[in-house]
């Protein structure tokens, strides 16, 4: 478990607990997690504060019908009663959530150049329209100069960089909004691999990238 | 039963139904199964309608998905990791969540499944359970003490299921002004100290 020094608020983890959050945020959330034990260790603590406050909840009787059925169901049932499909990635250093998009290693995927330091692949969209992608910046490469209309979610899966805020390591959580800009520049040692979720599109501030704009934009219509 | 039998305190209870837990996993029990379902079927259910009020189906289901999950992930559930009430709130809240993401207006192509698997994951050192459960009990005493205020917003979160905007636009309160009160409450349950 890596060390990381950069966690999710509070209210985050708690509306992540409660499971008021959207599920594309979770999936940041969920990646921290699973490099951060300070972090899990307070979940368990927001996860009871959600099982006391249901345990408030004045009883409301429940179906002597629904409990007859579901009794006489048991020998029958198995794991397809349940909607669960558990996807298994081959490469375990991938985050347990996301194994959901990604069968083998981040070298499988279908990279794009975004620029010459960074390739993309996108993964999905949330039904609030928020894109989940990941992004791969070169060794010491930077992420031009940048701004987003809307809030950006970054954990760091692999590698490491820096902005003018610090730097970020191995299971990094962080937040930027939509009026921070800023440029984060990998370390020379290798790849960074990021996990992004905006929910707004990027916006470019450099003299030459802002053509990227429209073209960007035209992604979110 | 004899008058003078003690009333059987929260603990006890848990204490009993972890029981009926043990013989769910171990021997397939279906008579502590009806135990489990008797006493967390009416939580569920009103975990459900505050934030469907009214929904009664919606609740039924939610009882028949969580409880299907409790007979059937019976043997993964480890006591030693989150006591039995939380680990229901996990499945419950789980469901939930599965249930809006199938039944949204706007298709979401993000599966939870693999997202909220608290339960499976290794557990912490014994040291720090034993630390952890003494935390847990201050937090059931400290959300009797909490100021209404923010009692209000714990409960839109958890139990409504509302975002941070919707419990601000509901409560007509700036959103940093929830977000500071869910902030404060969790300082006060004691719920951030990492040791």
């Amino acid at each position: 478990m890596s060390k990381s020094t950069t966690h999710p608020y509070e209210e985050l983890l708690a509306a992540y607990s409660a499971g008021s959050l959207p599920l594309s945020q979770a999936l940041c959330i969920s990646a921290h997690l699973e490099h951060c034990e300070p972090c899990a260790q307070k979940l368990a603590r927001l996860n009871r504060v959600g099982s006391e406050l249901m345990q408030q909840l004045k009883p409301s009787g429940a179906s002597v019908e629904l409990k007859n059925r579901l009794l006489d169901s048991l020998d029958s049932l198995t794991v397809d009663d349940i909607s669960e499909q558990h996807q298994v990635s081959t490469d375990p250093s991938v985050p347990r959530c996301l194994h959901q998009f990604i069968d083998g290693g981040y070298d499988d995927l279908p990279w794009k150049r975004v620029s010459s330091d960074i390739q993309s692949v996108e993964l999905c969209r949330d039904n609030n329209g928020a894109k989940v992608e990941l992004l791969k910046i070169k060794p010491g490469g930077s992420a031009t100069t940048h701004t987003h209309l809307g809030d950006e979610y970054t954990v760091i899966l692999e590698g490491s960089f820096s902005d003018e805020a610090g730097v970020y390591r191995e299971g990094d959580f962080m937040v930027r909004g939509k009026d921070d800009q800023h440029t984060p520049v990998a370390t020379q040692d290798r790849d960074c691999i990021c996990l992004a979720v905006t929910e707004g599109p990027v916006q470019f501030t450099g003299l030459f990238s802002r053509m990227l704009n429209p073209l960007i934009r035209r992604d979110y219509a | 039963m004899s008058s003078m039998t003690k009333r059987s305190t929260p603990s006890d209870k848990l204490a009993a139904l972890s029981a009926c837990m043990a013989r769910v996993a171990e021997d397939r029990d279906k008579s502590a199964f009806a135990k489990l379902f008797d006493h967390y079927a009416p939580q569920i259910r009103s975990y459900s309608l505050a934030r469907e009020p009214g929904s009664d189906l919606v609740a039924d289901e939610l009882v028949q998905e969580v409880m299907t999950r409790v007979w059937l992930k019976a043997s993964s559930y480890n006591p030693s990791l989150a006591n039995l009430n939380t680990w229901i709130f996990t499945l419950a809240r789980n469901c939930r969540i599965d249930y809006l993401r199938r039944n949204s207006r706007y298709a979401t192509e993000i599966d939870p499944t693999d997202m909220f698997n608290e339960m499976e994951d290794e557990g912490p050192d014994p040291f720090q359970l034993a630390q952890q459960s003494r935390v847990e009990e201050s937090i059931k005493e400290g959300l009797k003490q909490l100021p209404r205020e923010q009692s209000e917003i714990l409960t839109k979160v958890y139990l409504e299921g509302k975002s941070h905007q919707q419990a601000s636009d509901e409560l007509k309160l700036p959103l940093g002004t929830v977000k500071s009160r869910v902030r404060l409450a969790l300082k006060k349950l004691e719920v951030l100290v990492v040791r």
